[in-house]
């Protein structure tokens, strides 16, 4: 008696934290990453506000785009992820589709070809759907699959992968391109593909991009690539975003100029200061505890998709957990090396950070995925 | 489709899974590593270069040029000033349609062709993103007003007032002020490294005259300001600012009205007058004409203009008569006669009995009397000293110039300033020459002939004076002896200004004072002597200007001249044009002083006049001499001369003039 009155103040105690995470659970929201997704967002309005010149509108746009894209990782996540599994094919081969479709009927903007502009509907970028369902695709397959991947399997994920690829490269948007091939290349990683092939793939990279560089390579691309050797062979050209986005970091010292005082930003010495290069106003108005800051707030999502990965409870929410926690810091990493000079510059926002309404919507799809696979109970194979 | 499923083995699939995400994690740790690593490089060790860098990009050091010290004459009368101009400026980045948009602008005001190329031109140089590049110079107000008016057509074009040098006198002070105009390359290489600083905002520097003598003082010292820009180079921010140093205003002796009066006196003819305050040295006017617009090169003159000036032979409108050298003929008469009485080779009794012509001993040439050569018959007759300056005797001065020897006659004349420049502030001005042994042996390699000295002795063959010099000597003789060094500037922002002498020219020291008073006599009677019964017995200048004006309240001393003309090119005296065969004429020259003897008041002006292919001192040089010395003494001092001989007591006369 005494014994079971314990154990019932003991549950009680307990019973404060176990219903709040019931609660959570119930609506199928993790806290930790919605508060590190919350604060990034804050905290990317806020440096959007400097970048933009506290331009309202392209402000109140971006909180939009952030609101809807919570509203849409709250709707993702109420599904069992293995209802996304069972559609990942039919989703795959839409998305393949609507490729074809952006080749024929797409809208050009920026110099790619990538818009679907249907009417009633709001344009789109397919690609950037593809982010998305390429790892799905990926974690569907190779789940199913033993591991790590035979020969053969291996085959076909390099073919499904490199198909919407091929596609969105000939729209002329090699950066999606990669990004999308690389959310698929995660997955294969993750799903332990043997060394020696990872090692012979790396290798025929390493031959084939002198090929590519002398062969294929566009004069812009080239360029690209002889300005990250050397920005200054070209200071006022091709160099110029570079080295004003270096000017910019590098004057921003430990604690940076405070906000709003960015002179490199504010007087648009910066090329792209809400997009790509947003990280240089970042940087120069708050410094290195600024960048420090950022990175923070990234590994704290970062580590948190890790724990979703590994707290998984089968091989498919694992690799695509996995999968969209990888493709989630390669854009970050991405994004941070080109604007410090350490990649080449390819045309990438910081993600959730940049100003661009798409982009958000797919992270947020990403992260309405992870909730999903860490809220919802074990499967039930049917 | 059981099968496959019995193939896996979970757990171990698990195990490499979570070994992957393992090394995936530290993957991440080290990338984001490297990342920190970057950018710790970036924003600490290369800390103070970014920073530079990025001070680089936005502040931009910009001088604020200073306003020019204005002229202004002795009375407060501008001289040159600083007018804005109005100019048409072109922001391309603005502008939608260049072509249709100068287009548009040729309809509303003037627009050569010659300035759209040179726009193309300045357009074409490195030039700042956003900055605007001048079309058209100086608006009139029509062609302000019309673009105004259709300003909404053209997008990018705006009008830009900037401050440039004016010269209210235009021709009538070209050569004496000068004029500033465009720095060109050699100017800035010349300047030291400071004073290229200080030029960094300035476009215009003094070319010629008082603008060249006196920029250091009109310059003024830059300014600067700090401003920040954007990458378009606009200006957004003003930081700091250093206020420029205007320039000094600068007052000059020089008197307009006199100025004015110099040059109406010229008339049509080509020549020079150069008008001195005995008192002072003051210059009071300073007039070559013809002149030129200077205000033409301030803006830029265009090459068509340009070429105009530089191709008129005739006129050369460009050449500065008053300071450069010209044979002074009869003028310097008086210097020799004052060196021969110096001397002891003449007295007031000595004379000779003149033929015409000088001989040589045992030479054949006859040297003719000059003055005499279209006349009929015979010489002056006795000739005293007195008589061969009024009557300008040359074979007078022949004999006594051969007396004298050229050693002599370059030693005493050199006290006057001949071959030298006593002047404080021309020195742009040439010496002319005073020719002695050494010099002909250095400039012809020659040794020096009598022959030489009796040419010489007559202001002829090697002898050369500018009409600044001449007047400069007989001021001397006005005063006695003493030197007074011409000067341009009275002032300096209203406080008189006292030249640094350095070696100042001695005053000229007679053996007997009252050869002054002689000569100034002699030069007297040159004006006022009249005709009489007496053969040749009359000033040379009586019927020009004592007969011409009867009621002459004041008498003046002078002296003619006249110079054969050398030096023309073969190509203008071939020419068929009458003008051009007018170029063959002698020059007319007169030099004098005025009042002259009067027991009340002493010299206040000497004066020189040239005039070009004159043919005579007396009377076409000596009228002119006496307008100008008229408007001084009676126009701008105002001298009641009946009331000075009225008055008892003529020191309160002269107190009055001194007020």
């Amino acid at each position: 008696m005494n014994n079971q009155d314990f154990i019932r103040q003991s549950t009680g105690f307990h019973s404060q934290a176990s219903r709040f995470r019931a609660i959570w659970k119930l609506i199928h929201i993790d806290p930790p990453l919605l508060v590190g997704l919350i604060l990034l967002c804050c905290f990317g309005l806020f440096v959007l506000n400097s970048a933009s010149d506290s331009n309202a509108e392209v402000v109140q746009r971006q909180a939009l785009g952030m609101l809807v894209g919570l509203v849409v990782m709250f709707i993702v996540s109420q599904f069992n992820v293995h209802f996304y599994r069972s559609w990942a094919p039919s989703a795959y081969a839409a998305g393949l589709g609507l490729l074809a479709l952006v080749l024929a009927i797409g809208v050009e903007e920026n110099g790619a070809k990538s818009w679907i502009d249907l009417p009633v509907l709001p344009s789109f970028q397919p690609s950037e759907i593809m982010k998305i369902v390429v790892p799905l695709l990926m974690a569907w397959y190779l789940a199913s699959r033993p591991l790590p991947p035979r020969f053969k399997h291996l085959f076909f994920s390099a073919a499904m992968i490199l198909l919407p690829a091929a596609l969105i490269t000939m729209q002329n948007d090699t950066g999606t391109a990669i990004m999308v091939a690389m959310s698929g290349v995660f997955v294969v990683l993750l799903a332990g593909i043997r060394w020696r092939i990872v090692m012979a793939g790396i290798v025929a990279l390493l031959v084939a991009s002198p090929a590519w560089y002398l062969f294929l390579a566009q004069e812009h691309q080239k360029n690209r690539i002889l300005t990250f050797f050397n920005p200054y062979r070209d200071p006022t050209g091709a160099g110029y975003n570079i080295i004003q986005s270096q000017i910019a970091i590098g004057s921003g010292g430990v604690v940076g100029k405070g906000y709003g005082n960015g002179a490199q930003s504010h007087l648009d010495f910066i090329p792209e200061s809400n997009t790509d290069f947003i990280l240089a106003v970042l940087a120069e108005e708050f410094g290195l505890l600024g960048v420090l800051f950022l990175i923070s707030l990234y590994l704290f999502v970062l580590v948190r998709g890790f724990y979703i990965a590994y707290s998984a409870k089968d091989m498919f929410s694992r690799l695509l957990a996995g999968g969209i926690t990888l493709t989630f810091f390669f854009y970050v990493f991405v994004n941070m090396a080109m604007v410090s000079g350490l990649l080449p510059v390819i045309g990438l926002p910081l993600p959730l950070i940049s100003r661009g309404g798409t982009a958000i919507v797919t992270l947020f799809i990403g992260f309405g995925l992870l909730m999903s696979i860490h809220t919802h109970g074990r499967h039930k194979p049917t | 489709m059981a099968g496959k499923w019995q193939l896996k083995d979970h757990e171990a699939e698990q195990r490499l899974f979570n070994h992957r995400l393992m090394l995936a994690a530290v993957l991440i740790f080290l990338l984001f590593t490297a990342l920190i690593f970057k950018v710790f490089n970036l924003q600490i060790s290369q800390y103070e270069y970014f920073s530079a860098r990025s001070d680089g990009n936005r502040l931009h050091s910009q001088y604020v040029p200073p306003a020019r010290g204005l002229i202004f004459d002795r009375n407060g009368k501008l001289l040159a000033d600083n007018q804005p101009i109005f100019n048409l400026m072109v922001v391309t980045e603005q502008v939608v349609d260049l072509d249709q948009t100068l287009q548009t602008l040729s309809t509303l005001i003037s627009l050569t062709d010659d300035d759209i190329e040179q726009f193309h031109n300045r357009m074409r140089r490195n030039r700042v993103p956003f900055a605007s590049v001048p079309l058209r110079y100086v608006l009139t107000e029509e062609e302000k007003s019309a673009i105004a008016v259709n300003g909404h057509l053209l997008a990018g074009i705006a009008i830009e007032p900037q401050f440039v040098r004016s010269y209210p006198l235009a021709a009538l002070t070209a050569h004496s002020i000068g004029y500033v105009s465009e720095i060109n390359r050699e100017e800035l290489d010349q300047l030291s490294d400071a004073d290229r600083e200080n030029y960094g905002g300035t476009n215009h520097i003094g070319k010629t005259g008082i603008e060249r003598t006196y920029e250091d003082l009109l310059h003024g010292t830059v300014g600067y300001e700090i401003v920040e820009k954007n990458n378009r180079g606009q200006v957004m921010r003003r930081l700091d600012r250093t206020d420029p140093v205007a320039g000094k205003n600068l007052t000059l002796h020089m008197d307009s009205q006199l100025q004015i009066a110099a040059e109406a006196a010229l008339g049509e003819f080509r020549g020079a007058v150069v008008a001195i305050d005995t008192t002072t040295g003051g210059v009071l006017a300073m007039v070559s004409k013809p002149g030129f617009n200077p205000n033409l090169f301030v803006t830029g003159i265009s090459s068509k203009d340009y070429n105009v000036l530089v191709t008129d032979e005739v006129n050369t409108p460009l050449f500065d008569r008053t300071t450069n050298p010209y044979p002074p003929g009869s003028t310097i008469k008086p210097f020799l006669g004052l060196g021969g009485l110096h001397n002891g080779l003449v007295d007031y009794e000595f004379a000779i009995e003149d033929p015409g012509y000088f001989r040589l001993p045992g030479v054949s040439y006859r040297w003719g009397d000059y003055t005499l050569r279209t006349a009929i018959g015979g010489g002056h007759g006795h000739t005293d000293l007195l008589k061969s300056i009024y009557q300008s005797c040359d074979t007078f001065f022949y004999d006594l110039g051969n007396r004298m020897g050229i050693d002599v006659i370059h030693d005493f004349m050199s006290m006057f300033g001949f071959g030298e420049n006593f002047a404080l502030d021309i020195a742009y001005a040439r010496t002319g020459v005073l020719p002695s042994r050494e010099w002909k042996m250095s400039s012809r390699g020659e040794p020096w002939y009598p022959g030489d000295t009796i040419n010489s002795s007559i202001g002829q063959g090697y002898m050369w004076a500018t009409p600044l010099q001449l007047a400069t000597a007989v001021s001397i003789i006005a005063n006695q002896g003493r030197v007074v060094q011409p000067r341009m500037l009275k002032s300096i922002d209203g406080v008189e200004y006292a030249p640094p002498i350095e070696n100042s020219v001695p005053d000229v020291m007679v053996n007997d004072p009252d050869y002054w008073r002689y000569m100034e006599e002699a030069m007297t009677m040159v004006v006022h002597r009249p005709y009489s019964d007496v053969f040749r017995d009359y000033g040379t200048a009586f019927e020009a200007i004592a007969m011409a004006d009867r009621d002459m309240p004041y008498k003046m001393a002078g002296k003619s001249g006249s110079a054969q003309v050398v030096g023309i090119s073969q190509e203008i005296l071939s020419s068929t044009d009458i003008v051009v065969s007018d170029l063959n004429k002698d020059h007319g020259l007169f030099i004098s002083f005025a009042p002259a003897q009067n027991p009340h008041i002493e010299p206040q002006i000497a004066v020189a006049v040239f005039v070009e292919n004159g043919e005579h001192g007396s009377s076409i040089a000596g009228p002119i001499a006496k307008q100008v010395i008229d408007a001084y003494l009676l126009d701008i001092l105002e001298l009641d001369f009946v009331a000075m001989e009225q008055n008892a007591e003529p020191e309160t006369l002269l107190s009055d003039i001194n007020e």
